[in-house]
């Protein structure tokens, strides 16, 4: 009886510690989760709030982040303090906000990077394309090696898609071939040199220029299969081969090269699989 | 030609007799509260697994099995139902195996108007722990096995590309249809192993011998057993299916609706349930060998 009562003290005990700390990682989130529902109603019917609810949701995501200067969700709710100016159009506030921000988080690339595309966004979004592009393109310049700096040469590119430009779309791409292409050899040595030269294969996917692709796709494995898993790389080849190229005798090489090199891959089922598929066709 | 005292027993008898020997003799539901505390106990720690110190414990295994974003708010939510029942199923083999022979001692007491003594029920129940946590493993393991089945059955047959089954897809199957022949499972599996524990205490028979019997009698008294099984648990039915609704309920509700949800069901499967199964199964044990 006494085990059992000494016992169940520990739990309580340990349950009312689990259960008090204000500043743990999970409390942090629960916090945050309850403000963005808070907000969630400005951003589902921007037009029918009203600016006292702004400034509301405003100041309380601005007590959260200087109560939590230094986490994730506190750098989070400084963003969405910049998309909920933007969602209410009032652009100007959203910009010198985020302004303050780039002086705030001088040190960080990353975080100048995210600070420059949503200062783009909020251009694109008042439908001024050209200064949006501009903000596009400084992080082309400035921010190259960045998360985000790798994905906007193919997010300008899709920015005519949607506005169905197809002549810009297709110079866009290329430029931004050329763009991981230089970034390729600029940093061949290193992990970023392979992220480029997979983007400059991605690239031509996406222009349907497959034989292109496929070059791309077979100097990569080239130039990193002593180093990182290819088998994802050649999957993509062997795919390209077959439904694209109409190639089966190459997508059976790429697959039977990919089952030899790689015999513990992930995709060793379905490479079988697949050949299996170009036999009985 | 049968006489009238060797035909089975009805359900309303059945019932009448569980719901008067609860009403007159509480003590019965000592061993069911004692589980509910148990399992209560057990829920509060796998919701509190994402905070120190429990996340030290229980984090791995969360991370592992399940990954890192159930660890996280709101989405622990999601996973708390999986865990729960998880927890429930090994607190069922290691607690409730003994805590159901304590009750079935209990109410074979009271059906024979003997004297209540819950010491000396527990001591019985004690004895017989080996057996009837074999017993609670074996069923355990049986249902959750042939749910194992099902589920990977289905999903292996939809990923082979199948769109449909019986007039079904994929939504429908590994939705309400899976969770309504997971319901009957249930049903059936524990009513073929629902005379097991009352043999193995009131009858002292052999482990085997009281599985087999237990199948045996479920055989012979199956409308019966599937009655007093399956009548009660078809309160447990909203539970059921506002805990697979997890995600809706977080949205529209609040995720702690979870939690409370998963409080509420196990108070209800607890003390209603567990106890009217359990005292029913017995009743009816009884009664057909006092019949005999």
């Amino acid at each position: 009886m006494k085990k059992i009562f000494c016992f169940s003290v520990i739990i309580c005990a340990l349950i009312f510690l689990a259960g008090c700390n204000p500043n743990d990682q999970y409390a942090i989130e629960k916090e945050y989760w309850w403000l963005q529902r808070q907000i969630s109603r400005i951003f589902k019917n921007p037009n029918a709030s009203p600016p006292s609810e702004l400034e509301r949701a405003v100041d309380k995501l601005q007590k959260f982040s200087d109560k939590h200067p230094k986490t994730g969700l506190g750098v989070e709710s400084e963003f969405n303090i910049a998309r909920l100016y933007i969602v209410k159009q009032e652009y100007e506030k959203a910009r010198t906000y985020l302004k303050s921000l780039m002086d705030k988080y001088k040190e960080s690339k990353a975080m100048l990077s995210e600070l420059l595309f949503m200062l783009g966004n909020s251009y694109e979004i008042e439908d001024k394309w050209s200064q949006a592009l501009e903000q596009y393109k400084q992080i082309l310049r400035e921010y190259p090696l960045t998360l985000r700096g790798f994905n906007v040469p193919i997010y300008i590119a899709q920015h005519y898609k949607a506005k169905y430009q197809p002549d810009k779309m297709v110079a866009a791409y290329q430029e931004a071939i050329g763009h991981y292409r230089k970034l390729a050899a600029e940093n061949a040595e290193s992990p970023l040199g392979f992220k480029a030269k997979a983007l400059v294969a991605q690239t031509y996917i996406f222009l349907s220029d497959w034989q292109n692709a496929v070059t791309a796709l077979q100097e990569t494995i080239e130039k990193y299969k002593d180093k990182i898993s290819m088998d994802g790389l050649m999957m993509d080849m062997a795919l390209i081969y077959h439904r694209e190229l109409k190639d089966k005798v190459k997508a059976r090489e790429t697959l039977e090269k990919l089952l030899a090199e790689y015999p513990d891959s992930q995709l060793v089922k379905t490479a079988t699989a697949f050949l299996k598929e170009l036999d009985k066709k | 030609m049968s006489s009238p005292k060797t035909s089975a027993p009805s359900i309303k008898r059945v019932f009448n007799t569980t719901v008067k020997s609860l009403k007159n003799n509480p003590a019965v539901f000592v061993p069911f509260l004692s589980f509910l505390i148990i399992e209560l106990i057990a829920l509060v720690m796998i919701f509190l697994a994402p905070r120190m110190p429990f996340r030290l414990v229980l984090g791995p295994a969360i991370r592992t099995f399940w990954g890192e974003r159930f660890m996280h708010y709101p989405l622990n939510f999601l996973l708390l139902p999986k865990l729960a029942s998880l927890s429930k199923m090994v607190a069922a083999v290691i607690f409730s195996s003994l805590l159901t022979g304590m009750a079935v001692a209990i109410v074979s007491d009271i059906y024979h108007k003997k004297q209540l003594r819950l010491g000396a029920s527990f001591k019985s129940a004690c004895k017989k722990y080996i057996n009837l946590f074999a017993v609670v493993l074996t069923f355990t393991l049986l249902f959750y096995f042939s749910m194992k089945l099902l589920t990977v059955g289905l999903m292996r047959y939809f990923l082979a590309g199948n769109s449909r089954l019986l007039f079904l897809g994929i939504g429908a199957w590994m939705g309400p249809v899976l969770m309504a022949i997971n319901f009957a499972l249930a049903i059936l599996i524990q009513s073929a192993f629902a005379y097991a524990i009352p043999l193995l205490i009131i009858d002292n028979e052999k482990l085997i011998r009281a599985m087999l019997r237990s199948i045996l009698l479920f055989k012979k008294l199956f409308f019966q057993t599937l009655g007093i099984v399956g009548l009660p648990m078809l309160i447990a039915v909203p539970f059921i299916i506002l805990q697979y609704k997890s995600a809706f309920l977080i949205d529209r509700l609040f995720p702690e609706s979870v939690l409370l949800l998963l409080f509420v069901s196990s108070i209800v499967s607890s003390l209603i349930i567990d106890a009217l199964i359990t005292v029913s199964t017995t009743v009816l044990y009884l009664m057909n060998k006092e019949n005999q």
